[in-house]
């Protein structure tokens, strides 16, 4: 017995579940990252009713299990009639998706506004007294410098939801995870199974952390 | 100072309670062995049956949410049902008759995924949860004779009128137990023109079925009735297509460390069919949900 072997004995689960997974992450994380912007701009801004739902919404998704969360999304919103795909695997993997990013985008949502925050207050005031509206303020002094500070910790939460992507299995997406538990059902082998497992989310999440490294560092010279 | 004193004050108040708990499972197993010591059958001191006697209680595996074989009921802990029975059947004869059952047994949640390995990796003596015997499984572990014999069938909303035997239902999503057998009897029967949508438990398929993502539930008939019982607004429907002999699942001996423990079961699994017991049984459990009567799992 080759150590890795099951892989190829079962392409469809292993490849085609690490595929899914890719997919999740990949669309999950763009939709953690607009959501996490857009809430970190409502917790900053002057307006207080707006401070306020920012808070909201951070302390809800980030303070309620992901499991949870998702199978609201799978077998709660039904109920209200609302669905986001009429087919159930579409569905299922929308679902997923919508999940990843609402939970995740709280975490984005937090370290941005750490980044808006750290940025000096004398940079701000001057650009307003200059003239610039706050839009253009944001766009042209704030945001720039805060998405430079906040690269590695949006690193981790990356890698986090990569990793999050294997809650999907419980309501029946077909990704990594699934795959593994499949075949360990069909063959008993778990340790090879769940072992492939393991490496093949590595092959995922190490490179990620080299890349965030090396974007940090390119950054740091950038500045 | 004197936070760091309260913090500490709580985390010892936590392992004092934690402790405690652990104190009241344990401590009420000696007054019972004691009590039934005058009854406890006698075994080879060298078969798995003695090393559970002196072990003093028995690991039984099965699962929290499987109406009507076994079910954790929430407001009591109590375990119920017809595996459940089974295994307290079992618990008599291997520690005696006089005292509770429950006394001797160690309940260990498990889902059909984690049957095996539980037994593979020494967390549970039996897995007694509508445990179908297959080739595949024989090679993995052992199985006492049948106790119980059923087949798949199909759950379908009451209004459902397009889906009638198990060829219907091919291009249908149907909901089954991830790591069951259910999933590859549906794929068998519709030649894989299935999809099958894999969940961990048939209360989270029928909960699928109510919110229309699936058209179907298919699985033994018997959890079926269950979930039959939970949502009126379902039926059951086609005949069997697939034959479900459940046995009592334990690990498989190696270097006599669960000597004789097969022969004895099948033994007791004859003696609970013979003496009327299992009938009493399937009449308890099976029947306000199925409806007929049985004196043996053949019929």
């Amino acid at each position: 017995m080759i150590p890795g072997a099951i892989v190829f004995e079962f392409p469809k689960d292993f490849f085609g579940g690490l595929w899914v997974t890719v997919q999740i992450s990949a669309l999950g994380l763009a939709g953690a990252l607009i959501i996490g912007t857009g809430i970190a701009l409502l917790r900053v801004s002057p307006l207080r009713p707006l401070r306020w739902i920012g808070a909201a919404y951070v302390e809800f998704f980030r303070n309620t299990p992901l499991v949870v969360q998702l199978f609201f999304l799978f077998l709660g919103l039904p109920l209200i009639g609302f669905r986001f795909a009429s087919d159930t695997f579409d569905n299922i993997f929308r679902a997923a998706c919508v999940g990843m990013a609402l939970y995740h985008g709280a975490y984005v949502a937090e370290i941005v506004r750490g980044g808006l925050l750290g940025v000096d207050k004398g940079q701000i005031e001057a650009a307003r007294s200059l003239g610039l509206s706050y839009v253009q303020m944001l766009r042209f002094v704030q945001l720039p410098q805060t998405f430079r500070s906040i690269v590695p910790p949006l690193g981790n939460i990356a890698i986090a939801l990569v990793k999050n992507t294997s809650l999907a299995s419980t309501i029946g997406v077909a990704d990594l995870l699934f795959g593994a538990e499949v075949v360990e059902s069909r063959t008993f082998r778990a340790e090879e199974g769940f072992g492939a497992a393991t490496v093949l989310y590595l092959f995922l999440t190490g490179p990620l952390g080299f890349a965030v490294n090396a974007l940090e560092r390119r950054m740091l010279i950038a500045r | 100072m004197r936070g760091i004193a309260r913090k500490l004050s709580i985390v010892l108040a936590v392992v004092f309670v934690a402790a405690a708990c652990g104190g009241a499972t344990t401590t009420s197993t000696p007054a019972a062995t004691a009590s039934a010591l005058a009854t406890t059958p006698t075994f080879d001191p060298m078969s798995y049956m003695s090393k559970l006697q002196t072990n003093g209680k028995i690991r039984v595996g099965t699962q929290e949410d499987n109406t009507p074989f076994s079910v954790k009921i929430p407001t009591t802990s109590k375990w119920e049902g017809f595996d459940v029975d089974v295994a307290r059947e079992l618990a008599k004869a291997i520690f005696g008759s006089a005292a509770d059952p429950d006394a001797f047994i160690e309940y260990v949640p498990v889902v059909s995924a984690t049957r095996i390995p539980s037994l593979t990796d020494g967390k549970a003596d039996v897995i007694i949860k509508t445990f179908t015997i297959t080739e595949e499984r024989k090679q993995q572990i052992d199985f006492s004779d049948v106790y119980f014999i059923t087949g798949q069938r199909i759950l379908v909303k009451k209004d459902n009128t397009t889906i009638k035997e198990a060829a219907d239902l091919a291009g249908k999503t149907v909901c089954a137990q991830k790591g069951s057998t259910s999933e590859q009897n549906m794929t068998k029967a519709t030649d894989g023109k299935a999809k099958p949508l894999l969940l961990d438990s048939y209360p989270a398929c029928l909960l699928a079925l109510q919110q229309g993502q699936v058209d179907a539930v298919s699985t033994d008939e018997t959890i079926l009735f269950g979930l039959v019982k939970q949502d009126p607004n379902t039926k059951i429907v086609g005949k069997p297509f697939s034959d479900e002999p459940y046995g009592i699942g334990m690990k498989k001996d190696s270097g006599g460390d669960r000597k004789g423990f097969v022969a004895f079961m099948n033994t007791w699994v004859g003696q609970l069919i013979s003496s009327g017991t299992w009938a009493k049984l399937y009449e308890k459990h099976i029947t306000p949900v199925s409806n007929d009567k049985k004196q043996t799992p053949k019929g």
